[in-house]
């Protein structure tokens, strides 16, 4: 599904990707694990088109993101940003009503198909109760999954998030990734999302790529990802699993 | 959620008000005429119908690219001359007066639209970075170009004491020179250029809420924000041109139809093209009629009536929240 071949990616001359080589399967739910400034959210923002690479190619559905339109890849691959803005004056339902944006034209308004999609979503996600409020108006949970919900309304085969979890509480956290899970059961969407907490990668992720050093250290089940050796290559501490929890120290 | 079905009932509403208001505004002046003798008067035809239709496309074109701006910048400040296009076109106005251009048919305008324009290039290649446009850089340019030109503005002025009225009655703003000629010049620039910004009202919302999220939602941030940014400024340019600097309106009519309807462009640009020529209207009716003979600034009525209002919509708005 996602295609990612000797993908190099620099700001002026610091190296961020090194030579990044993985595909990822159709449907799967893959955790993007690694230490601050490894370059995960760089290789996200890669993926989604956001940013061109120096050098190397990423694929969706076999055809180069950089191929693509605007519109078109805003068909195949939505994004979650890390900091939702909290000052805009839309509400809930007009900003999930933005991700129909990438099937309609210009001058062209919301179909009726649109906004039953819209609807979906913010069920889904359970904010269709907050659809009249603004997102300052809202607890950050409650944006994370508004940000969600319209990341569904894009109807992509592919959803990329950027740590939806980190200013939520564990309840909360659970709740979302809990929601993404059954998104990825329920839609066989191909998810891929940048966790800090590895517990919470093992917990919910079967899949992971581990980044260490710029570069790609392992791709495969999230257990046999998070090993002490690993943990300790990758993030410099030490790490026990006790009965699949992870307990480190320095 | 409001229903969007209204936007065209809406408009045709406004549209009506606003052809109603021109006519009114049109029979009323120094001049009084009857029913008769108004339609007959070259007064009526060449002096006031002239200045009504340019009163109201400067209106409506500085409004829609108040709101332009608001957006592409996402920044509720910016008006439309913070690129320094008003102080650009005030240079070549400067230059015109000292050099004795204001018999000439357009001289000042025209001399005002060559600087203006010349500010637009410079600004854009100052602020282009390879094929993208940075928008911080581009408004810091636009406003260390306007002290630039302002500060040479003053110069010209203190060195040449004797022009110095006319040159700041140019920057004041008026319509007491307007012509069809004037029409006829603008008219073509502000049409598209409202086209064009009504055709990206869409991505207009988009990009408010973020160009990355703009970017990912489908809108090619680049070309659009360089379109709208291209024909808003050629929009800005030629109004100036015709009648020097008029401030408020492109401030603070997007806000009140912003207040009254919401953040959604695809009301605010339509609404404010309305709503901002009718203001601009009516400032200048009071700006010709209200001390006769004379004629008051119009850029201090649109201020004088516009920020009253402005205010009390701020405070009934944040009552309601």
């Amino acid at each position: 599904m996602i295609d990612v071949q000797h993908l190099d990616y620099s700001y002026g001359t610091k190296a961020i990707l090194r030579d990044l080589t993985f595909d990822i399967a159709e449907g799967a739910f893959t955790a993007i694990l690694g230490a601050n400034g490894c370059g995960k959210t760089t290789l996200l923002r890669c993926i989604s088109g956001l940013l061109t690479p120096n050098r190397g190619t990423v694929s969706i559905d076999g055809t180069a993101v950089s191929q693509y339109t605007a519109r078109q890849r805003a068909q195949k691959v939505a994004l979650v940003q890390q900091h939702p803005q909290t000052d805009i004056e839309f509400s809930a339902f007009e900003t999930v009503l933005m991700g129909r944006n990438p099937y309609q034209h210009h001058l062209q308004n919301e179909s009726q198909e649109d906004w039953d999609i819209v609807e979906d979503a913010m069920k889904q996600t359970n904010t269709w109760h907050l659809r009249f409020s603004l997102p300052s108006q809202m607890s950050g949970g409650e944006l994370q999954r508004v940000m969600i919900a319209r990341a569904l309304a894009q109807q992509t085969p592919v959803l990329l998030l950027d740590e939806p979890t980190s200013n939520l509480d564990i309840a909360h956290q659970f709740e979302i990734m809990e929601l993404l899970s059954a998104i990825n059961r329920n839609e066989h969407k191909t998810i891929l999302i940048v966790v800090h907490d590895l517990n919470l990668a093992l917990r919910y992720c079967p899949q992971a790529l581990l980044l260490h050093d710029q570069s790609l250290l392992y791709q495969g089940p999230t257990p046999d990802a998070l090993t002490p050796d690993r943990i300790r290559v990758a993030f410099g501490v030490r790490a026990q699993n006790i009965d699949g929890y992870l307990r480190f120290e320095r | 959620m409001k229903k969007r079905v209204n936007i065209w009932l809406v408009s045709s509403v406004l549209l009506v008000i606003l052809a109603v208001a021109m006519a009114l505004c049109s029979t009323v002046g120094v001049v009084h005429f009857d029913r008769e003798s108004l339609l007959a008067s070259p007064i009526f035809w060449n002096l006031r119908l002239p200045r009504v239709v340019l009163s109201v496309l400067v209106g409506a074109a500085l409004s829609v690219c108040g709101a332009t701006y608001q957006s592409v910048f996402r920044n509720p400040l910016t008006d439309p001359y913070v690129l320094g296009i008003s102080s650009g076109a005030s240079l070549g106005a400067a230059i015109a007066i000292l050099l004795g251009l204001e018999a000439h048919l357009w001289g000042v305008g025209g001399m005002a639209l060559l600087t203006a324009l010349l500010t637009i290039l410079l600004i854009f290649k100052i602020a282009s970075i390879g094929n993208r446009m940075h928008t911080t850089t581009l408004l810091l340019t636009g406003v260390c170009l306007t002290f630039l030109i302002t500060a040479v503005i003053s110069l010209l002025m203190a060195l040449r004491q004797d022009k110095m009225e006319s040159i700041i009655f140019w920057t004041m703003g008026s319509f007491a020179s307007a012509s069809w000629m004037d029409v006829w010049i603008v008219l073509p620039v502000v049409v598209l250029g409202i086209l064009v910004v009504l055709f990206y009202s869409k991505d207009l919302n988009l990009l408010l809420v973020g160009s990355e999220t703009a970017q990912s939602l489908g809108v090619e941030v680049e070309k659009v924000r360089r379109r709208l940014l291209l024909f808003t400024t050629l929009m800005v340019a030629f109004a100036v041109s015709a009648c020097g600097v008029i401030g408020f309106v492109g401030l603070v009519v997007p806000h009140c139809v912003r207040l009254v309807c919401g953040a959604d462009n695809r009301r605010i640009i339509p609404y404010s093209i309305f709503v901002g020529g009718l203001f601009l209207l009516l400032c200048d009716t009071l700006a010709r009629t209200l001390i006769p003979p004379n004629e008051l600034p119009v850029g201090s009525i649109t201020s004088l009536l516009g920020a009253p209002m402005f205010i009390y919509l701020l405070y009934k708005s944040k009552r309601s929240i």
